[in-house]
């Protein structure tokens, strides 16, 4: 008797049975790309596409590149040819992708992600197998893989190699065994092949207010704050929230280290702009790394300007161009990257220095931070965000480089009300949604 | 008066590339293709060209059409064949006579942005263990294995958009999007081609994708409008 195959519907159904509600996942081509598809609505997982997708949103290809290096993407799923008991993977076989270097799709997929789920069937139309103990062909990622769903089983990878879990109704270990390559480990429990999704919802990222939404921010955090001069784009009420909870020895990254107050860009009679002034003043700040970290006039010194002159906190001066570059290389898995701005000058003293195109360039590393705090027009309670004017500044670009971004906004709207064609930051760079209070204003 | 960046026809747009011209594709098929810029370029019958696109099959007529009059040498791309493909493409790369450049996609797009954006290089963790590493600069900053990647400029990009408006701001329609706004910036001269043109400051300045600073020059499409 032989023993019936999973189709490849139901191979996609059984690698969508890894995704978590809310998550991000990339898929590529061929059996992985009906994935997409089989997950309901209501689970709020986003599907990244290479094409220029990140589910309703369109998104040019270098965001999606950066969204994978970014560490935003919580899982792969890929189509592979091979996979080896390391978890490397040769995506294609050189008949079907020939040339010195074959095809070199799969490659940001396989090193971007957190976890990678590689989909094949368990052997070559010819009957070799394509679970193997070393690849034969050249490898698209390099022990990246940690689950692998064929049309007969599941396996896990870990460092003693391939452990089988789970078995397509009907088949038995041996079965399997018969026709791998590799040497597997067989679970204790090994159970049929499940095709049911993970239980429960994406959990919400509306949050009462700002200090429930920082209330875990801790003493030593890297915190970005977003803002350009004036008051204008800046998270009051989130650092309002962040003075009451008084977290201490902060990093703050920003463009200013809190001029509004001291610029009062039309601040009204007798009241102060609320800006960074309010943590550095209540001792909250160890550090900032700021282009204009000063106040630009001499007669009223900012709250940071104080503190610095007392020795109380320090300070990386940071070109504007080169913050912004910075932060988004933090968020795009930019590790480092070369710069002509500053070559020559007192920033590049201690940087590497490099000639390239007979112009001198100096390394300037990515930037990331615990929390982003950032400012708003409207959410939609998946996180997606539009700005307004010129309060976009840095928010765009901080938005993905922090582990937990949290933005203040003026109104919060269901999925679908904002025309994904004017989604300026997705919302899986948000993790939390503040409603900034009614009658709250930047000035105190 | 302000110079307008729009042209009287797709083949007045690209009259002026050149033989051995590096030439940055936004698309090469459907909605996503400035099919009439390239077609009109492979009017020009010139040689020497490198092409630079995300793949070159499933319908890329005009970018076939530009190989097979001979124009091209060199093509990169992360997915330069088609699944199993014996296309005009492969068939010229089996002769000698088109040489391929593998490039994966995400590092394509960042080479090009580099371009755009005046960075001489980054350091990607992409491609470690594999064979597009080979032969670079490894280097681990802060744990992390990355490969050292160059800016990759263009003499010309031809693109697809949507609207314009006279001075070159751009809008596109989904997933057009992609690689069209990926590739405006990294060349010298980039040329659109739209559907429609309209008047300066009658796109809502909140949804213009690419600012007409990268755009220099504007044609029509020829085919029927899409969305």
């Amino acid at each position: 008797m032989t023993l019936d195959r999973l189709d490849a519907q139901s191979v996609a159904r059984r690698a969508s049975a890894e995704i978590v509600p809310g998550s991000v996942v990339a898929v590529g081509g061929g059996w992985s790309a009906a994935v997409a598809d089989l997950v309901p609505a209501e689970k709020g997982v986003w599907f990244l596409r290479a094409g220029g997708t990140l589910s309703d949103l369109p998104i040019n290809a270098v965001d999606a590149g950066a969204v994978l290096r970014g560490g935003n993407v919580d899982l792969s799923i890929l189509t592979a040819a091979q996979v080896d008991s390391n978890g490397s993977i040769a995506g294609y076989h050189a008949a079907d992708y020939p040339g010195p270097q074959g095809h070199a799709g799969l490659i940001d997929l396989a090193a971007g992600a957190r976890r990678v789920v590689a989909v094949l069937p368990h052997t070559a139309d010819d009957g070799s197998p394509n679970i193997v103990d070393t690849l034969a062909l050249p490898p698209d990622g390099v022990r990246c893989v940690d689950t692998v769903v064929t049309d007969v089983a599941v396996l896990r990878v870990s460092e003693i190699g391939l452990t089988l879990t789970e078995v397509a109704p009907g088949w038995s270990a041996e079965d399997v065994r018969a026709m791998t390559a590799a040497s597997i480990s067989i679970a204790p429990v090994l159970r049929e092949m499940g095709f049911a999704f993970p239980p429960g919802k994406s959990p919400s990222k509306v949050y009462a207010d700002g200090p429930s939404a920082i209330a875990d921010l801790p003493d030593g955090a890297t915190v970005f704050i977003d803002g350009f001069g004036g008051p204008g784009g800046m998270a009051h009420h989130l650092l309002v929230s962040l003075r009451d909870r008084g977290s201490r020895a902060l990093t703050i990254v920003s463009n200013t280290a809190g001029i509004a107050r001291v610029v009062s860009f039309g601040t009204p009679p007798g009241r102060t702009a609320i800006d960074h002034s309010v943590l550095v003043e209540n001792g909250q700040v160890a550090k900032a790394i700021a282009s204009f970290p000063v106040s630009p006039s001499v007669s009223r010194p900012s709250e940071f300007e104080l503190a610095y002159r007392r020795g109380e906190v320090d300070l990386e001066l940071v070109p504007q161009g080169t913050l912004a570059e910075r932060l988004r290389a933090g968020g795009a898995g930019i590790e480092a990257f070369y710069t002509p701005t500053g070559a020559g000058t007192l920033i590049a003293e201690g940087k590497e220095s490099r000639v390239i195109n007979g112009r001198e360039h100096i390394l300037e590393h990515g930037l990331r931070a615990d929390f982003a705090l950032i400012r708003a027009w409207k959410a939609d309670t998946r996180g997606n965000l539009v700005y307004r004017g010129t309060s976009r500044n840095f928010n765009a670009v901080m938005a993905p480089a922090a582990q937990v971004t949290v933005v203040e906004v003026d109104e919060i709207v269901q999925p679908g009300e904002l025309d994904p064609e004017a989604v300026v930051t997705p919302g899986i760079f948000v993790q939390r949604i503040v409603r900034r209070p009614d009658g709250f204003t930047g000035y105190e | 008066m302000a110079f307008s960046k729009l042209y009287d026809s797709a083949a007045a747009a690209v009259a002026d590339i050149h033989d051995g011209a590096t030439v940055l594709l936004g698309g090469v098929s459907g909605a996503n293709a400035p099919t009439a810029l390239v077609s009109a370029l492979a009017d020009r019958n010139l040689r020497d060209l490198t092409c630079v696109c995300d793949s070159t099959y499933y319908g890329a007529e005009a970018l076939h059409r530009l190989v097979a009059a001979g124009c091209v040498s060199r093509i990169v791309s992360p997915a330069p064949f088609g699944p199993g493909s014996e296309d005009i493409v492969q068939n010229l790369w089996r002769s000698g006579d088109l040489t391929v450049e593998v490039v994966p996609w995400g590092t394509l797009a960042e080479r090009m942005r580099s371009a755009g954006a005046g960075i001489g290089g980054v350091f990607l963790p992409v491609g470690i263990g594999t064979r597009f590493a080979e032969g670079k600069e490894i280097r681990v900053i802060n744990g992390v294995e990355c490969v050292f990647e160059t800016p990759l400029r263009g003499d010309f990009a031809l693109i697809r958009a949507l609207r314009a408006d006279s001075v070159g701001n751009l809008v596109y329609a989904g997933a057009q999007r992609g690689w069209n706004s990926a590739v405006v910036s990294a060349a010298r001269v980039a040329i659109a081609e739209v559907d429609q043109v309209v008047e300066a400051g009658s796109i809502d300045p909140e949804r213009v994708i690419t600012p007409g600073i990268f755009v220099n020059r504007i044609a029509r499409a020829s085919s029927a409008p899409i969305g």
